[in-house]
């Protein structure tokens, strides 16, 4: 089911851009709308448009299904998280997993979903398939919204080359007519509404023939399903799971203690850094002294903005240099990332050097500017 | 014969190298061993005891008769596109198999398909029918150099299915990384690996790697910059810390190298797009990955490709805020308290090296998926490391004076058995200046006197110096200088108060050009220790000493009438990409004296005509001190990229014998040309008492692990605190000296006992590691070729 490639083959002479790039705008522009958390994408094929919605910062869960294991192998590490997603973790959490099973079966890993999308997916299914189709989705998977879209057999006549359907394994293509009575009566049956639109415009003068690609869009009309209503349809697990990948996120407490910590002792060393050049001032060094003049005004705001209270000044001590947890909390980034000062205090407990009272951070500066 | 280049097809399909062309890394194919007949039987040398060895390889089996068959692919009528291609070939996987590797033209299989030409019929989706003919074209046995190539595709597939982490050319492990919050660094444990042919095997050659990245993006070093320097030297600073990185970026898995930065441009900037539009960075960024550049007022940071698909040169623009930091800066590297937090995880002690490689095999070993990989191409790895015979040769005598020492074998050094005894040669300093600021006056008393003491006893006149105290700024050190040099100058001494690279850098140019006077240049906390100033004074003592023109400590060298060669490269990532090549030749029997020069080039020039030039002043010096031409010439080239060796084999050495030619038809000496390399992946470890240690210096392995095709050996020649120690590689890719391996393996141990910086055994024989200081003195501060009236000194220590 190499459906993107097979329709850049022919129209990317006709659309601009492709095909199958504005369907995939088309699902990004419904997730940036209704902002889901939960997506899955049945018939995922080569995973690019779930590689393009991992970067949709609202989504915290997505899947992926579809009947050839193969296909989804092919390109599935592009899903993997990136080197950078370990060194700066992101504030959302962020789980992909491939399933590998038909959409003609239940499986509980599908349940809970707010956002299914079934692109170019009914023209492949077999008839058997097709009448099970509704039941899983709509019936049994029930996500607050569902969007289908399949190829407009009206518009067939206007491509080169095509002779009865777009691609082999096609089973079937719809007519408006035909997909939107189906869709009002599965919509009707599960108590969705349905819109219909679609992508790829008819050339002018020809606008009865409708969009290329016609898109339903399902809207569930009652509420969330409880959990109790969930628990009604007990089913196996008959999907395989072919990959899962867990983005390293601060909601996990071990990344935030790795950021809170980093990010402690970086605002602390540059504080003690601009206390010990104060230092270092009243020295004979006069090329020293221009150097950290410094002038705050554009470009930076790392350290502007901060008001030091008398008690908490860094201070300096013999061998040792004291910096006080309340002015590194002062600090937006440490602020944010921590929330509450007890909360700061916890997730560096045991992890960095403080004073007797646990009140800063210290320094020894003994072994400072030993050199090789 | 069998192509050597896989198709730039099948490298896509494999893991492109990122960012640029993809080199053959490991010389496949540069043949040397077989035009040296008196190698030919064998290459071993015998001195020495025996010592039991393991190291980091891993034997690759393959089942009995393996072969692996290659195929051409044609389409009739011609299909253009790649995938297309693809999807119509694997139609037909119960004919060809699952187990296939297929670059759009050439298909790789384990096995053979039943006939010579297989015709196969698909049809495209508009109904057209595409017959396909698939070609035997070669049967390439397992030993072939694209086999080998195709080898290192699958075992990075097996890395990548192990989910581990492509960065640069190594794979990593995300899952578990080590943070160091003081320096904002965090460290990836990875593995390095390459398969080869080796003396009798393929092996698995496998190291741990250590990737440093850095929690912050460029945009916050470009903050915390501003915040240290100012406006004024903002965009400098930037430029110089930041310009040669390697970046990662966001939101894809490449890395970068930063060539330039656009300060003229911004996120809002325009750039054109593949099919020919205008985007923002802006919005293409939020288009494409959903990503909010939240600073618009950045600039943009520039990467050169190198070549891409069909030698398009491009650049690319990058946004600071979407790049991470990888690696360490020259500054940090030359942090003590950073390098020192790192060493603790990255320095592994032999055994500790060895249990983590052991993870990765055990990981290979226990993924199914892995394994079923490798079953369907026929493959496996043994899982234990490969053990055999090396040889530790024996130690040197050191002579000083008349005097011989030996010297403890398991530190290789020697500083305390020669402290109070005569130099060779010391020079007296009846002139010299020592120059200072008021506040380190009495830092300089003090070094004076500590000098007044030790210098006595190494057989150094000295005479009181002409003392002068100036402000602590450039103009003043060097109208000092300027001023108070006369013709009788021995040296000059500077107590530097800070590490300040610019006010060294003028010194050291004025007095390496302008005012050619050897100098010698000390921070004052270096001697504002009371209990090491004495150690501090004795080395002080001896480099300048050299840096004179003095002599040291000498080993025996049985050659006569030889001269030897060190050649070394820097290469200038900052000001104006020039690549120095540091030339340092022997002078004396003794290799107590050594005449350099160095070549100066910028991008794109070849460093050999610089190097014959050089080759040809050194013979015309050799001659004026020996009265003589020398009948032996080894050169010792260090500073070869990986992937250079044939440039080398087929143009450097060529110029070598024109230059040699050139100097008379009845000479022609006996040349002898050894590619030196010390990052290699190769690790040996002693078995001792059952445990796994670093092989004592002097170890010499030249069997086993070593390339069939070559000449080579390796060395273990220094010995290291902390980790791991690493053999220097050693390639003759020229001889025609007749000697025997061993004694050619010899002379080269010996040669590393001859850096007169170091009262011990160095990595690298001593005219590479002369050759890198000069080079590396030139390329950092002097930017142009030093004054020749230097060149018999060493003056660049």
């Amino acid at each position: 089911m190499d459906k993107n490639f097979q329709e850049e083959f022919t129209q990317i002479i006709k659309f601009q851009p492709p095909l199958y790039k504005q369907r995939h705008q088309f699902v990004k522009d419904l997730v940036e709308k209704y902002k889901p958390k939960k997506v899955a994408d049945l018939g995922c094929a080569d995973c690019s448009l779930l590689w393009m919605l991992k970067f949709c910062s609202c989504i915290e869960v997505l899947a992926g299904l579809d009947i050839c294991a193969n296909v989804m192998k092919e390109k599935m590490h592009t899903l993997s998280p990136l080197p950078v997603d370990y060194l700066q973790p992101s504030e959302r959490s962020l789980t992909v997993t491939l399933h590998h099973g038909s959409v003609a079966h239940k499986d509980p890993c599908m349940l809970g979903f707010d956002l299914v999308t079934c692109i170019e997916l009914i023209e492949h299914l077999e008839e058997s398939e097709l009448k099970k189709f509704p039941e899983v989705v709509f019936g049994f998977m029930a996500p607050s919204i569902v969007v289908i879209s399949t190829p407009n057999s009206e518009f067939n006549p206007l491509l080169p080359g095509v002779l009865l359907y777009r691609h082999p394994d096609h089973k079937f293509e719809w007519s408006q007519a035909e997909f939107q009575s189906w869709a009002l009566e599965t919509a009707r049956c599960y108590n969705y509404s349905v819109e219909f639109t679609g992508v790829g415009h008819p050339p002018t003068g020809m606008e009865k023939v409708g969009f290329c690609t016609q898109i339903g869009v399902f809207v569930r009309k009652y509420p969330q399903t409880g959990e109790s209503l969930q628990s009604e349809k007990p089913t196996e697990a008959v999907y395989k799971t072919v990959f899962k990948a867990v983005y390293p996120s601060l909601k996990d407490e071990k990344y935030l203690q790795n950021a809170v910590i980093s990010e402690v002792m970086f605002t602390a060393q540059i504080i003690k850094h601009r206390l010990m050049s104060k230092h270092k001032e009243y020295s004979d060094d006069p090329e020293r002294k221009s150097k950290f003049q410094l002038s705050m005004n554009c470009f930076s705001d790392y350290l502007g903005k901060l008001v030091v209270e008398k008690n908490m000044e860094p201070f300096v001590s013999g061998n040792e240099v004291y910096v006080p947890l309340t002015t590194i909390f002062s600090f937006p980034k440490v602020n944010r990332l921590c929330g509450t000062f007890e909360k700061l205090c916890k997730l560096i407990a045991g992890k960095v050097t403080l004073s007797s009272d646990g009140s800063a951070v210290m320094f020894n500066t003994e072994h400072e500017n030993e050199e090789n | 014969t069998i192509g050597l280049q896989v198709s730039s097809g099948l490298q896509d399909l494999s893991l492109r190298d990122r960012g640029g062309r993809r080199r053959d890394f490991h010389d496949l194919g540069v043949n040397t061993r077989q035009a040296m007949v008196h190698v030919q039987e064998s290459k071993t040398g015998f001195s020495g005891k025996m010592i039991k060895l393991t190291t980091n390889h891993f034997r690759l089996t393959s089942r009995p008769q393996w072969a692996l068959y290659q195929y051409h692919v044609g389409y009739s009528p011609e299909m253009e596109a790649r995938r297309l291609r693809s999807a119509l070939l694997f139609q037909h996987e119960e004919t060809i198999g699952k187990t296939h590797a297929f670059d759009g033209c050439i298909l790789f299989l384990p096995k053979k398909l039943e006939s010579k030409v297989t015709e196969l019929f698909s049809r495209t989706r508009n109904g057209e029918d595409v017959k396909i003919t698939v070609t035997l074209t070669n049967e390439l046995p397992p030993t072939s150099p694209t086999c080998l190539q195709f080898y290192n595709i699958i075992f990075r597939r097996l890395l990548k299915m192990l989910n581990l982490q492509q960065i640069g050319r190594n794979y990593y492990n995300p899952s578990d990384p080590v943070s160091i919050p003081n320096h904002r660094l965090m460290v990836w444990l990875g593995f390095t690996s390459s398969i080869l042919q080796y003396e009798e095997n393929i092996m698995l050659c496998a190291d741990v790697s250590h990737k440093v990245l850095r929690g912050e993006t460029v945009l916050d070093t470009m903050h915390s910059l501003y915040s240290q320097v100012g406006e004024e030297r903002f965009r400098d600073t930037c430029a110089k810390e930041l310009i040669g990185l390697i970046v990662l970026t966001k939101y894809n898995n490449r890395t970068y190298r930063i060539d330039d930065i656009d300060w003229d441009n911004n996120p809002k900037g325009t750039f054109r797009k593949s099919d020919g539009s205008e985007m923002s960075f802006v919005e293409y960024y939020k288009k494409q990955y959903n990503i909010e550049i939240s600073d618009w007022m950045q600039p943009v940071l520039i990467s050169q490709m190198k070549r891409r698909r069909g030698n398009i040169q491009g650049s690319v623009a990058l946004i600071p805020e979407l790049c991470s930091l990888t690696g360490l800066t020259e500054k940090m590297r030359s942090d003590f308290n950073m390098m020192k937090d790192l060493a603790i995880h990255t320095r592994l002690p032999p055994e500790q090296r060895q249990r983590e490689l052991g993870r990765l095999l055990t990981y290979i070993q226990k993924d199914d998926n892995v394994q079923k990989e490798l079953r369907n191409w026929g493959l496996s790895f043994d899982y234990k490391s490969v053990s055999f015979t090396g040889r530790v040769v024996q130690g040197e005598k050191i002579f000083q004076s008349g005097t011989m020492f030996d010297y403890n074998p398991q530190f290789a050094d020697w500083t305390k058995e020669t402290r109070g005894v005569p130099l060779i040669r010391a020079v007296p300093m009846d002139s010299w200046l020592l120059i200072y600021t008021r506040r380190n006056h009495d830092v300089a008393n003090t070094l004076l006197q500590s000098l007044f003491k030790v210098t006595p006893s190494m057989g150094i006149h000295m005479n009181k110096p002409n003392m002068i105290e100036v402000d602590d700024r450039t103009e003043s050190y060097l109208r000092v200088l300027q001023q108070r040099i006369t013709p009788d100058t021995n040296i000059v001494v500077c107590i530097l108060s800070s590490s300040r690279k610019d006010k060294y850098d003028a010194i050291k140019k004025y007095l390496c050009t302008d005012c050619p006077i050897p100098s010698q240049c000390v921070l004052a906390r270096t001697l504002s220790k009371p209990q090491t100033i004495m150690t501090v004074a004795t080395k002080i003592a001896l480099q300048m000493n050299c840096k004179m023109g003095g002599e040291l400590w000498s080993v025996e060298i049985p050659l006569k009438q030889v001269m030897i060669v060190g050649i070394d490269c820097y290469h200038d990532t900052v000001a104006g990409k020039q690549s120095i090549a540091g030339f340092v030749a022997s002078l004396n029997q003794a290799m107590t004296r050594w005449f350099s020069r160095c070549v100066v080039q910028s991008r794109g020039q070849e460093l050999v005509d610089g190097i014959k030039a050089c080759l040809q002043t050194a013979l015309r010096n050799w001659s004026k001190w020996n009265k003589c031409l020398p009948s032996r010439i080894f050169v010792y080239r260090d500073g070869v990229g990986d992937g250079q060796l044939n440039t080398l084999v087929n143009y450097e050495v060529p110029q070598f014998l024109d230059c040699l030619k050139s100097i008379g038809t009845d000479y022609s000496p006996r040349l002898t040309v050894i590619v030196v390399k010390k990052r290699v992946g190769a690790r040996f470890f002693a078995e001792i008492g059952g445990g796994l240690r670093n092989p004592p210096p002097g170890t010499v392995v030249d069997t086993v692990v070593t390339r069939p095709e070559w000449y080579d050996f390796f060395v273990v020649s220094q010995t290291v605190k902390n980790g791991c120690v690493a053999p220097t590689h050693y390639n003759v890719i020229y001889d025609t000296s007749q000697l025997k391996p061993d004694h050619v393996q010899r002379l080269t141990y010996k040669l590393c006992h001859m850096y007169y910086n170091w009262s011990g055994i160095i990595r690298v024989p001593a005219p590479c590691q002369y050759a890198h200081k000069l080079a590396f003195l030139v390329g950092q501060s002097i930017h142009r070729e030093p004054n020749l009236m230097l060149s018999d000194r060493l003056y660049y220590l």
